[in-house]
């Protein structure tokens, strides 16, 4: 039961990474694949009604830390307590930018809010790659769990290097969404802009999989379940297809979700069993088995949860398929 | 320790006051916004259809800084309150996911429906959005409040012997009474602000004599509503509120009604300055013996005055005795104030009534007041404890947090949120100027795809 909470908790942040990583990488993009006002109205409103949707995810995954595993909550966001709180102020500035843009027909009020959604959305994906590889590097805990996470310790080149293959691989993310979901110029600069990037986060991938083998080596996770090497496979399988699909949008965003999600389940397989491992060593740091609440909560929370996001996810497809048909048939 | 302990309240306290500003404009406009939208569906007569997207604009910009100011408010758990999450969350955390994966996804997603897909959706799917979004912000504040009230009066949970709270019976926690009766008394106090935004929009328009169409059906609609809830707040939810609080927190009913000493025939102030230092109540008015026939149905009745806890358990006296003086002052006058507008109105008198239009205007901002009021009343009179009886809040901050750190953030936050406000300010102002006859709905799907 433990082990489907942890696969639970990994899966709402995967979906989050997959559904808001479009929203960041249209943001961190946006500037240069548009030229005119118009154009990144389109491309902003592309993601209108979703962006909103999509953080949601985020949120719902800190609640069911939060009840599942209440001691990494509390050790987690404690440690974190400044880059957490710069994250809150970007969300804030992210979200501000995309929904008070339209209120106002002044091209120097969507000047504003348009650079504030690039900087913004570029940050909060270096910050969330940067916490993701001090995650996964281990954090010194004491002896009643807690951490004190200077910026001298969490920005280490681990981190920040796992920080800017997030920025890169949600900008990838992001013009494939624009390839697929704008018409017009936006799109086909969104799809040179593909060819450019590809090629970066090839690289970047690469170096960091051999520093995460330095840092919190997969090996022992490997060999006891040596199918987790799919994750790995699938995300390589990804990249490849981003590298050759790019005449077909809607495939190449498939591509690239493919991509991102192997990634993430590959760091997920290495984590595993720990939320936090400890630093230098992950022995005494955080696992499933150490800090969640007893098996009669789990037992009680896991099916509501479960049932939640079922329901959230057949009405969201439906809702996305309902908007995709209305402006394909107005248009 | 002390020094981070009053940053983390002096933040926690500020956002949260920031932030339920705009919960409780979307949970008051939300059934507007719905009822404008299905009157337009049956009727399809151009008016209602107009006021629906007039509301929804303000409710849009409303929603939006409710959101980013919302999601702080679950962060800080874990950032300033380690301590709390980590012995709580097998019970606070589970509402908490709740709220997420229940509420915010349903008003999130459907309210990208309602303002983007009115020309890529059905009509009765884009209806059906609308009240979707009103049941999913209801039901988002109901189970904040089941955490609230778990911390006011908890249910469903045993105490390890470590400390840590665990949980033995989530339903009970979900249907507590003293979760829905305080949810009910929150709800209401929502939508009688919605109701005086209605009525005060309303009357604008009717003393600039523009937009009088729109300004009529807002009075009219705001004023019943306002009147309704002005009742709904006083009896029964606010009187079940006050049983509550006598039966499971005496101490904070005598700060509430700044009672220093027990007495038999307790009498209820309606004026007064508490003085903590010579333990009276300065220069009071007060009725003879009510307190206590309200606490107990009694005239006789024994109310406990706060000398009789210790030190350590008192909450404190001024600001819970003010916060519940202003609530309670507030509602009274909203009700006046709406009986007086319901009888110009069957008078026919109301709109030649520029006086009476001229107060429901200016009345805007204090249905605001009066629910952060009841709100500083239920949480600083639980104080000393965050969990009461169970857990102190002196015990419940993050360790690892130091008061220098949070005192940067606060700086932060009055920054971040001085520009918030500001915007809000600014764009709710735009939208009524602008008024909902024009034709402006915002950004739109089917516009934008070519």
């Amino acid at each position: 039961m433990i082990v489907v909470a942890f696969i639970v908790l990994a899966l709402m942040l995967g979906t989050y990474v997959l559904l808001d990583g479009y929203d960041l990488g249209v943001g961190t993009i946006h500037l240069f694949v548009t030229r005119t006002d118009a154009e990144r109205a389109a491309t902003i409103a592309s993601i209108g009604p979703f962006w909103n949707g999509n953080e949601v995810w985020l949120i719902a995954a800190g609640g069911t830390l939060f009840g599942l595993f209440p001691l990494v909550y509390a050790s987690s966001f404690s440690g974190f307590y400044l880059p957490f709180m710069v994250v809150l102020w970007l969300l804030m500035f992210r979200g501000i930018a995309l929904e008070l843009r339209g209120h106002y027909a002044s091209e120097l009020w969507h000047q504003f809010f348009d650079v504030t959604f690039a900087v913004a959305s570029a940050l909060l994906a270096l910050l969330f790659g940067v916490a993701l590889g001090n995650v996964v590097r281990g954090v010194p805990l004491d002896a009643q769990h807690y951490f004190k996470g200077t910026f001298a310790f969490l920005l280490n080149p681990y981190a920040v290097g796992v920080g800017l293959l997030a920025v890169l691989a949600l900008a990838m993310h992001g013009a494939a969404w624009v390839a697929l979901r704008v018409e017009g110029a936006p799109a086909e600069r969104a799809a040179r802009a593909l060819r450019i990037v590809w090629p970066i986060v090839l690289l970047f991938t690469l170096a960091l999989t051999y520093a995460t083998f330095r840092v919190h080596s997969p090996w022992p996770n490997l060999l006891a379940m040596p199918w987790i090497a799919l994750a790995p496979l699938a995300s390589a399988v990804g990249l490849l297809g981003v590298a050759v699909l790019r005449e077909q949008p809607r495939r190449t965003f498939a591509a690239s979700s493919l991509f991102l999600a192997g990634l993430l389940a590959s760091a997920a397989a290495t984590l595993f069993p720990y939320l936090l491992p400890g630093f230098p060593v992950a022995e005494h740091g955080l696992s499933v088995y150490t800090a969640t609440v007893p098996p009669a909560t789990l037992a009680t929370m896991l099916p509501v949860i479960i049932i939640g996001i079922a329901i959230v996810g057949a009405y969201r497809a439906f809702v996305a398929g309902r908007l995709d048909r209305g402006s394909r048939g107005s248009a | 320790m002390g020094a981070a302990l009053t940053a983390d309240r002096i933040q926690f306290a500020f956002t949260i006051m920031f932030h339920y500003l705009f919960p409780i404009g979307t949970m008051g406009l939300a059934p507007f916004v719905a009822w404008y939208t299905l009157r337009a569906l049956r009727t399809q007569d151009a008016l209602y259809d107009r006021a629906a997207r007039f509301w929804a604009r303000i409710f849009a910009v409303n929603f939006a800084i409710g959101v980013v100011t919302g999601i702080p408010m679950e962060f800080q758990f874990g950032t300033n309150w380690a301590l709390f999450s980590e012995r709580t969350g097998a019970v606070v955390g589970q509402p908490l996911a709740m709220e997420g994966i229940f509420a915010f996804f349903l008003e999130s997603v459907f309210l990208g429906v309602f303002l983007y897909g009115r020309n890529a959706v059905s009509r009765r799917l884009h209806a059906a959005s609308a009240i979707l979004v009103w049941l999913g912000s209801w039901l988002s504040g109901f189970l904040i409040v089941v955490v609230d009230a778990w911390m006011q009066h908890p249910v469903g949970y045993a105490l390890a012997s470590d400390g840590h709270i665990l949980l033995t019976n989530l339903g009970a926690v979900l249907l507590s009474p003293f979760a829905w009766w305080q949810f009910l008394h929150a709800l209401t106090g929502a939508v009688l602000t919605g109701g005086f935004l209605m009525a005060g929009v309303g009357a604008y328009y009717l003393l600039a004599r523009r937009q009088e169409r729109y300004g009529r059906l807002f009075l009219y609609t705001g004023i019943v509503v306002a009147f309704a809830f002005s009742v709904f707040a006083i009896f029964p939810t606010g009187d079940r509120n006050g049983d509550d609080v006598t039966a499971y927190q005496p101490a904070k009913l005598a700060a509430m009604e700044g009672l220093f000493h027990s007495q038999m025939g307790a009498p209820l102030a309606i004026i007064g300055m508490p003085d903590t230092a010579s333990q009276t109540l300065i220069d009071p008015i007060a009725v003879p013996d009510l307190l206590s026939f309200l606490a107990y149905g009694n005239f006789r009745a024994n109310v406990q005055g706060i000398s009789t806890y210790p030190v350590a358990d008192r909450p404190p006296v001024a600001v819970t005795y003010y916060a519940y003086h202003i609530m309670v002052g507030l509602g009274t006058i909203f009700l006046g104030l709406t009986t007086l507008a319901l009888v110009l109105w069957r008078l026919g008198w109301l709109e030649r009534s520029r006086w009476l239009l001229w107060l429901l205007m200016l009345a805007m901002p204090f249905p605001y007041i009066a629910n952060e009021a009841g709100w500083v009343t239920t949480e600083v009179g639980r104080q000393p404890w965050i969990v009461y009886g169970v857990m102190r809040t002196s015990d419940a901050a993050s360790a690892n947090v130091v008061g220098a750190e949070a005192i940067f953030t606060i700086v932060g936050f009055v920054g971040m949120y001085f520009l918030l406000g500001l915007l809000f300010i600014l764009l709710v102002l735009r939208e009524i100027g602008i008024g909902p006859d024009a034709q402006h709905a915002g950004p739109q799907l089917a516009e934008v795809a070519p």
